[in-house]
């Protein structure tokens, strides 16, 4: 498996919050080899792995598949778009950032903009907020029209690049890497039979909230799940308590909504293993889908591993692929313990 | 034969921040060379063509368009293979953040990062970024990876694809002032009713340089610069404060920051475009300035003119033209080329 491949074909496809179809379509061609693949009417996209004896713990294995974006909210009277957040975004980053949207008649391209800056009096400048700005689609309001419609969503315009090293830079590395290590983890454990029931979930509405994992996993029932998602990897100009580091392998999360249990399971077996890994403790929540699925009907037993990303949310998202494969490795060995576990 | 608009894209794709336009010069040169009858490089690495025409005018023309684009240079390397750089010409520091880069002159990939919007604090998130803080994230795990590829020095430039947008527009890097060296060369490819000399400058954006020793070179005695100026017809903005607009012809300037331009000549400009059915619009506004500064001043100084393309959002990754404007422009100066030969005002 071309770990590296993976990543740069899944961030390069899209999945606005709510339309993730094109990631979902992606992401169904490299699950089948591994299971029955079905789309939820929320737009998850769940398979299922291995089928056991029902008395067997089931674990829900979980990513999110959408990405951030933006919506069309109006089209002004001289063909400028208005758009709000579609997810968080950074407003820090849009000023001239090239934008494709998924308008009806296929990808319109255009740029954000706001009232430049010799019109603010030069000393005012400050970040404007999203609604504060346009889209320039170049193109007058009869033209925007027949293109576009309020609802249609868009994303900066973004390349998938290898960087030096094992790093890989792109959009919607959030949470697609998070997608791949669960891949990996498939791959590894494509030989073994069926130790528990097993169910994979890509999840869609993350970025809005969380409701593709809370309706899929009200659907799958599972008794146990681990949530993969992405967190902050160490910048200069970030606080080094609360992130981990780039290369030092998956972040394994401890918080109150987590099973501390499993939390500590996922160490263990990261040090039997050899697996680099990391903590990352939390407060209370922990904005992520695990705060969905552990709160799922009478309650469901939940783990978070998360990958180091740097610049989340912004169209150069960077992760190591090594970190991606680690997570994939520790993915596998806490399937391979669960299994175990019960037959004992 | 290559569009006009195709060749702006082809060489706005080239790198050639301020000061390192080579190869920019080398693919202008490929072009041009057979269609010149003297070519030379100057000591600053000017791009100096003179082409006979039809006849020999009675003064002496120079069409300058600058090589040079906005960019970054890299000033130092963290021990953890972070760059740092500074801006090279005038960047809007909003237009960088969270923008993928290209560095050096092997195009070596990288993002200009910035930790995730969570860890923002509310003044953080309203306040623009301070450049220094800004760092080039190339992948690379310690400063002694970063040397291998990078020097202290390299220029880099945003990462930016050429996109159509719209039913007339086109949107990328280095509009500014590729467009007017693409003209150029489309100008210099033609057969021409006056003999000419055409100037592809160096360093304007950090000064106007390159012009300056062109403009005492060749000694004019009417000079034009043809680039990119400032249009703001976007949302939220009305009047005279759009400074120019896409798609109502090439724009003649009166004055701007650095020019008081000559008057016979500005006022030649929009009735060679009413005769030859030519859009042509003036700036609302006094703002930006190009080369014209150094023409009109060099050795024992010129007639200045500024023949502009309208642009929006310049000294970006999203640079905007209109394609008409494109075609217009280039109209306009083969009409003027026509009347400025033999050209004389009280």
């Amino acid at each position: 498996m071309n770990l590296e491949q993976i990543l740069l074909d899944f961030s390069a496809v899209t999945g606005i919050a709510g339309r993730e179809e094109a990631a979902v379509a992606l992401g169904a061609k490299l699950l089948e080899p591994y299971g029955k693949v079905s789309v939820h009417p929320q737009g998850s996209l769940l398979c299922r792995v291995w089928e056991t004896d029902p008395d067997a713990p089931h674990l829900l294995l979980d990513a999110h598949i959408d990405e951030i974006g933006f919506i069309i909210t109006a089209i002004e009277e001289d063909g400028f778009l208005r758009v709000a957040g579609c997810g968080g975004m950074d407003r820090r980053i849009l000023m001239a950032s090239p934008v494709v949207i998924y308008g009806k008649q296929g990808p319109v391209y255009g740029v954000f903009c706001s009232t430049p800056p010799h019109l603010t009096g030069g000393g005012e400048k400050k970040n404007l907020k999203v609604d504060e700005m346009y889209v320039d689609i170049g193109c007058t309001k009869e033209q925007a029209e027949k293109l576009v419609f309020p609802g249609d969503r868009g994303t900066l315009y973004a390349s998938s690049r290898k960087l030096l090293g094992d790093t890989v830079c792109g959009k919607a590395l959030d949470n697609r890497a998070g997608c791949a290590a669960i891949l990996y983890a498939l791959e590894l454990l494509k030989e073994d039979a069926p130790r528990c029931n097993l169910t994979v979930l890509f999840s869609s509405l993350e970025e809005v909230g969380g409701q593709g994992a809370k309706t899929a996993a009200y659907q799958v029932n599972p008794t146990h799940s681990i949530v993969v998602d992405v967190s902050f990897a160490h910048t200069p100009d970030a606080p080094r308590v609360k992130c981990g580091l780039m290369g030092k392998g998956p972040m394994i999360g401890f918080a109150p909504i987590l099973s501390h249990s499993i939390s500590r399971k996922l160490c263990d077996l990261a040090k039997e293993e050899n697996i680099p890994f990391q903590t990352e403790i939390m407060g209370g929540k922990t904005g992520t889908n695990a705060d969905q699925i552990a709160s799922t009907r009478s309650g469901v037993v939940t783990g978070l591993v998360s990958i180091p990303q740097k610049y989340m949310h912004t169209p150069v998202e960077v992760v190591s692929v090594a970190d991606v494969e680690n997570t994939g490795r520790l993915l596998a060995a806490y399937i391979r313990s669960l299994g175990r576990e019960e037959k004992q | 034969m290559t569009s006009l608009i195709d060749l702006i894209c082809e060489l706005s794709d080239i790198p050639g921040v301020s000061g390192w336009e080579d190869p920019v010069r080398e693919r202008i040169v490929s072009l041009v060379q057979e269609h010149c009858d003297s070519l030379h490089t100057d000591a600053l690495g000017n791009l100096i063509a003179f082409k006979k025409g039809a006849r020999r005018p009675k003064n002496k023309l120079l069409l300058s368009a600058h090589m040079d684009e906005v960019g970054f240079i890299i000033t130092h390397i963290e021990e953890d293979g972070l760059l740092r750089f500074a801006n090279v010409g005038g960047i809007d520091t909003r237009v960088v953040v969270g923008k993928a880069v290209e560095v050096g002159p092997n195009r070596l990939y990288g993002a200009v990062g910035s930790k995730a919007l969570h860890l923002h604090t509310e003044k953080e998130r309203e306040e623009v970024a301070d450049l220094e803080k800004l760092f080039i994230d190339i992948g690379a795990r310690s400063k002694e990876e970063a040397l291998e590829h990078v020097q202290l020095g390299d220029r880099a430039i945003f990462h930016a694809p050429f996109l159509s947008v719209g039913n007339d527009c086109v949107l990328g890097r280095a509009f500014d002032d590729r467009a007017g060296c693409a003209l150029l060369v489309k100008l210099l490819q033609s057969d021409l009713p006056w003999d000419c000399h055409f100037a592809f400058t160096v360093q304007e954006e950090t000064g106007c340089t390159g012009a300056a020793a062109v403009g005492y070179a060749v000694n004019p005695d009417i000079a034009i610069a043809v680039e990119a100026t400032t249009a703001s017809d976007i949302g939220g903005v009305s009047g005279n404060k759009r400074v120019s607009c896409l798609g109502k012809g090439p724009v003649v300037s009166y004055m701007d920051n650095g020019t008081v331009y000559d008057s016979a000549l500005y006022r030649l400009a929009f009735e060679v475009a009413k005769e030859e059915g030519i859009p042509c619009q003036t700036k609302s506004l006094v703002a930006g300035g190009n080369e014209s500064r150094s023409l009109q001043t060099a050795g024992t100084g010129a007639r200045v003119m500024a023949v502009s393309l309208p642009c929006r959002y310049i000294h970006s990754p999203s640079n905007m033209l209109h394609k008409q404007d494109v075609e217009d422009t280039y109209r306009l100066l083969q009409a003027l080329i026509r009347k400025l030969g033999n050209f004389e005002s009280a």
